[in-house]
């Protein structure tokens, strides 16, 4: 459902995207893995439109999102996304941050949005914390509201940027296993993510970014046990 | 030695006491509008039309650069020159306190907006939130959060700045003070009855401002 074709992006003359391309089909988990500065977040922002490309093309559903006249407000509702610094509104509970977008923006009504709003928290486990503001959460929870936010925007894929790099560490699990979860419901992920068990055991396939350029496309069990490029190897050895 | 006398004024004590309301007014009215006047300022200026960004810099630049009282017998007195509209004195206090106001204000908005973290932008950006719902349900309340104890400081200075009104003929806590004076020949007595009821009102404000920064602290 997303396509990347020939992505390039440079921020004044530092190219930091060389020309990726690549198909991420309905329904995969892919993980995005490199080291700091290879340009995992730009690729990953690239798919909802948050950098735009200096050339190349997203599709998304097979329709081409950054040329011509397109509703980039419509495709980003269906493309959800989770940062790494949660990203909340603070001034609102759980519950408010959650319904906001699909009442505002998918004009549910009050009823419906908060019925979808009252599911995912549950979905994340955060039933009791529907009437919260974000300041007294834990980041754990902060995190997994952030999820359910995306989720309610029912979205068809939602794109990660290093969920838990902000967390302590005990509280990467819960996160991780909402992850997981939502993994097994067939939704479509893209995670920029450090944490190689997680991306070993979660997903589908790995994309491994070095200097703008996607060294290696592999399934992850493929690209855990045997690597085809010499500097996913040596990565690996690094990080592992 | 001075000899102060309040008994002569004291009959005219009610005369000034009804400038409390008027000066309330004033205050308040323009306080209000003024508050709509900068949030659509700073919308232009936080906005990405150039024009519209360059245009409410330059207003806010000419508001903040000359005087208050410059800018207030200027209106009163060129409207009916330019537009032949026979402006009236509380239309024309009004008019410009608004648009002094309006100028500052923007001013604390635009840094209330700018202490809300960037990231809530990419986030609704990422729900296809429009910019306009953006700024009016998640960046606004913040903003407005963050700059409450600066309104409070600007309806004090615009309080006391009211008192110019007096100078085109508002009947004001300050007017009928000075008329209260050069009627008996008595000028100290009803001018620091004057200055104690403005000095009375920004405490009550100050006090005011107090107690709510308390409860959003605690909140
Ligand atoms: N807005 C920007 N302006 C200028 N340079 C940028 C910008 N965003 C990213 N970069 C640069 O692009 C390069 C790639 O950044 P990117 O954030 O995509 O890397 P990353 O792989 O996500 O790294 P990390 O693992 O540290 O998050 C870096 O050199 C970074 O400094
Ligand atoms: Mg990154």
């Amino acid at each position: 459902m997303i396509r990347l074709e020939k992505i390039h992006k440079s921020f004044g003359d530092h190219e930091v995207l060389k020309g990726i391309s690549g198909d991420i089909p309905q329904g995969e988990v892919l993980a995005i893995v490199g080291p700091s500065g290879s340009g995992k977040s730009t690729l990953l922002r690239s798919i909802n439109l948050l950098e735009n490309p200096t050339a190349g093309k997203v599709y998304i559903d097979d329709i081409c999102i950054n040329e011509g006249k397109i509703d980039i407000k419509k495709i980003r509702t269906k493309v959800g996304m989770v940062f790494q610094q949660f990203n909340l509104f603070p001034h609102m509970t759980s519950l408010q941050n959650v319904i906001y977008a699909p009442l505002k923006v998918k004009k549910l009504s009050f009823k419906k949005a908060e019925a979808l709003g009252k599911t995912f928290l549950k979905k994340v486990g955060l039933s009791d914390k529907a009437n919260t503001y974000p300041p007294l959460l834990s980041g754990g929870q902060k995190q997994r509201v952030a999820i359910a936010r995306a989720l309610a925007m029912e979205p068809e894929a939602i794109l990660f940027d290093e969920p838990t790099s902000a967390l302590d560490p005990e509280m990467v699990k819960e996160v991780l296993s909402v992850m997981k979860e939502l993994a097994h419901t067939g939704m479509t992920m893209v995670i920029v993510t450090h944490e190689m068990g997680f991306a070993r055991e979660v997903a589908d396939r790995i994309w491994f970014l070095d200097e703008g350029h996607l060294v290696e496309d592999s399934s992850s069990q493929k690209f855990f046990t045997s690597p085809n490029s010499a500097r996913a190897k040596a990565f690996l050895e690094k990080v592992l | 030695m001075i000899f102060l006398d309040f008994e002569r004024i004291w009959p005219s004590l009610p005369y000034i006491l009804q400038g409390i309301p008027v000066t309330l007014s004033y205050t308040g009215v323009s306080l209000f509008l003024g508050f709509f006047w900068g949030a659509v300022l700073t919308f232009c200026k936080v906005g990405q039309i150039r024009v519209l960004q360059w245009a409410a810099g330059f207003y806010t630049s000419i508001f903040r650069g000359t005087p208050l009282l410059l800018q207030l017998i200027l209106i009163y007195h060129a409207t009916p020159q330019l537009t032949g509209y026979d402006i009236s004195i509380w239309q024309a206090g009004i008019l410009t306190f608004t648009l002094n106001s309006g100028a500052y204000v923007a001013e604390h908005i635009r840094g209330g907006i700018n202490a809300v973290d960037k990231g809530q932008m990419e986030a609704a950006l990422s729900l296809g939130i429009p910019y306009f719902m953006f700024m009016k349900d998640i960046i606004l309340p913040q903003a407005i959060r963050n700059i409450l104890p600066s309104l409070v400081n600007e309806s004090i200075d615009l309080l006391k700045e009211s008192a110019l009104i007096s100078v085109i003929g508002g009947a004001d806590i300050l007017r009928r003070a000075n008329i209260v004076a050069s009627e008996k020949y008595l000028y100290f007595e009803p001018l620091l009855v004057a200055g104690a009821l403005y000095y009375i009102l920004v405490m009550v404000l100050t006090f005011g401002a107090r107690l709510l920064e308390k409860k959003l602290k605690t909140s």
